[in-house]
């Protein structure tokens, strides 16, 4: 591999002799630098932060919902919350961590040096973090923060029901965000396609950066209708004259619903491909069935762009024969994604750390997100779930039983190549424990919720409702999960304090990523760490068999 | 054209795959929005197909050199700034959009500038 002109770029690596880099990057080096790495880090640390901060909203309205008739929040506020929490959870955690790991892995998983578009990454990154400081100032104004649901649909959201500068600052800020998410997902997406080193053809690049592709397809295809959404709603809101017509009110839904779905499956690809290439590296061996999972990911993605309207069935005005077809046929495509996780497992001798634990949970967990899906996809049942627990229950399954999982199976497995230490096991078990048995007490209950009427978005029900056990179970659990997150925030704080070193490749894992020193220099490769032999979507397994092979 | 280029063939052939389920939707007659949105994100879609398709003629389809950035990326954060200052308009009026003017122009100086 050869490199020309790094010239003035200010943050590349130190000259022979001089003062050794520091550890962590500061200041102006981190906020400004064009290595995807840094970038990488900058969106993958501020969802983080904001996943924290979006989950205490949860636990505050867990709280209020805990007991019949309570008084804990305000209704003005409790809608605030579960506003910002849904929005925030959609727009400025889930979407832009999974686009974060894009920037900071696939440019290491194709060989190359950098990310295509650099500058244009770091502004991404830039204008998703106005965008989040702009919604969540909200909270500052006299009216509060936005509250008509992370949907927002009129007539609710327009000028005349949800009054206010902190509607106007959200519709802003979720525009910035959307803007930044996209020109880091078109960044990514060039990356894997026109990046490439050497040896690493299309059919050579692991699971995880095909997800990519299949996921900044969706970006760039479907993220530019919540634009043009926004802007409708932003001159509705000026203008509320302009939802007096039906057309403007449905044509929302469709913009809306046009981005809404896919972005459920770029909230979840790069995690369940994460969750793959974990259950490979401990299972010792190769992605099961990789070729025909690379071709199912892409039809997934292509039909993910034709269900919208299944979101829209109760409107009576979307064609609900074509969306049920095409949402049950996704069935397909994700059955072979889950044979291919189960062959990977069945073939292989599992070692059982912490990334694993993670991804085997996610397994379960995701298919009952993803059936009760299928059963929201099919107009019979949606037209009685629409809107209740069972769909609030459904989403959580997808969002946290199963993303959440894989993001933590990410983590865990990443965690000592992008920082060089290793986490601490024992508490790493309990997290995951705790993650487990929190997720489960939280959400299975509104399933049965849902079954027995309790609309979404309430901010209290009477005691004869009989909701009581089932509400206080679920926030029973939310406690659990909060614990959780404490414990998981205890072990990454003293992992960093007092690190240990992990070297380069601590899990034997499968990807070039694992063949660089922890963390990986600027440039990636270097002649101290060079480029394997790409020979196939597993190289350092290849090499690895390889020299048994000789030793034998 | 397509099968030495393996890239092309995934942008095109997904566009492709968008479309045919485009015209089946339409089979089934959806609505005018609802399908003039989506040839709106066709035509995107195939613009991308047609930056991929200049981009294999222009280079090779994997890499041995890197050209990499020159340039700083001081331009990134006034440019944020200024999408801020725009986006705050729209919530208090446009005169914030006169504030976005300078620091928008400023970015665009820097980036000529290459800092």
């Amino acid at each position: 591999m050869t490199l020309t002109a790094p010239g003035r770029d200010r943050d590349r690596g130190r000259a022979p002799g001089g003062r050794p880099p520091s550890r962590y990057p500061s200041g102006r080096r981190l906020l400004l630098s064009t290595d995807h790495k840094r970038i990488g880090l900058l969106v993958l640390g501020t969802s983080l932060a904001l996943l924290f901060l979006l989950g205490v909203l949860a636990l505050l309205m867990r709280a209020q919902l805990a007991r019949p008739e309570s008084g804990f929040l305000d209704s003005a506020v409790y809608n605030q919350f579960f506003t910002i929490h849904g929005s925030g959870m959609i727009y400025l955690v889930m979407t832009p961590f999974a686009i974060g790991l894009g920037v900071y892995l696939v440019p290491l998983q194709v060989g190359a040096p950098n990310i295509a578009l650099p500058r244009t990454t770091l502004l991404g990154y830039w204008l998703y973090a106005t965008g989040a400081v702009i919604m969540l100032a909200g909270f500052a104004t006299p009216h509060g923060a936005h509250a008509a649901g992370w949907f927002s649909y009129p007539p609710l959201a327009d000028g005349r029901y949800s009054p206010g500068p902190g509607s106007d600052m959200w519709v802003a800020g979720v525009f910035l965000s959307t803007a930044g998410v996209i020109l880091m997902g078109w960044a990514v997406l060039w990356t894997a396609l026109r990046k490439r080193a050497e040896g690493m053809t299309m059919l050579r690049m692991p699971l995880f950066s095909w997800s990519m592709v299949a996921t900044c397809l969706m970006v760039i295809g479907a993220f530019p209708a919540l634009l043009a959404a926004l802007v409708l709603l932003g001159i509705g809101r000026a203008d509320p004259s302009v939802f007096d017509s039906n057309l403007w009110i449905i044509g929302y839904q469709h913009l809306f619903w046009f981005y809404g779905h896919p972005v459920v499956y770029v909230m979840f690809f790069p995690y369940l491909a994460a969750v793959g290439e974990v259950l490979a590296t401990f299972a010792r061996r190769p992605f099961f069935g990789f070729r025909l999972t690379v071709l199912s990911l892409l039809v997934f993605a292509g039909l993910s762009m034709s269900v919208w309207g299944h979101h829209m069935f109760t409107t009576g005005q979307a064609t609900n024969d074509y969306y049920s077809l095409t949402s049950i046929a996704l069935l397909v495509p994700a059955g072979i994604e889950y044979f291919a996780m189960l062959g990977t497992i069945l073939g292989g001798a599992l070692v059982f750390r912490p990334p694993m634990l993670f991804a085997l949970a996610f397994i379960p967990q995701f298919l009952i997100g993803g059936l009760t899906g299928i059963m929201v996809g099919t107009p019979v049942i949606d037209y009685q779930a629409h809107d209740s627990y069972f769909v609030v229950a459904h989403l959580h399954y997808v969002l946290f039983a199963g993303s959440a999982f894989g993001l933590f199976a990410a983590f865990y497995f990443w965690f000592p190549k992008v920082t060089g230490a290793m986490l601490d096991d024992r508490l790493s078990h309990v997290h995951f424990w705790l993650l487990v048995a929190g997720t489960n007490l939280t959400f299975l209950p509104m399933f049965f919720l849902g079954l027995q009427g309790m609309s979404r978005r309430i901010v209290s029900y009477a005691e004869f409702d009989g909701f009581g056990t089932l509400n206080l179970l679920a926030s029973i659990g939310a406690g659990l999960l909060a614990v959780a997150m404490l414990v998981f925030v205890y072990n990454v704080w003293t992992s960093l304090r007092w690190p240990r070193p992990a070297g380069d490749d601590p899990w034997q894992g499968q990807t070039l990523e694992w063949a660089t020193s922890s963390p990986p220099p600027r440039l990636n490769y270097t002649p101290e760490h060079p480029l394997p032999p790409i020979t196939s979507y597993a190289p350092l397994y290849d090499l690895r068999r390889t020299e048994d092979g000789r030793a034998h | 054209m397509l099968t030495r280029h393996p890239a092309l063939l995934v942008v095109a052939g997904w566009t492709l795959f968008n479309g045919l389920l485009f015209a089946l939707l339409a089979g089934y007659g959806e609505g005018a929005v609802a399908m003039w949105l989506w040839a709106g994100s066709l035509a995107l879609l195939a613009g991308a197909t047609a930056a991929v398709l200049w981009s294999v003629r222009r280079g090779p389809e994997q890499h041995r050199r890197y050209r990499l950035v020159t340039g700083g990326a001081a331009a990134v954060l006034p440019a944020a700034a200024g999408a801020g200052l725009l986006g705050l308009a729209t919530v208090y009026g446009w005169w914030m959009a006169a504030l976005a003017v300078p620091v928008l122009a400023l970015a665009a100086l820097l980036a000529l500038a290459g800092t």
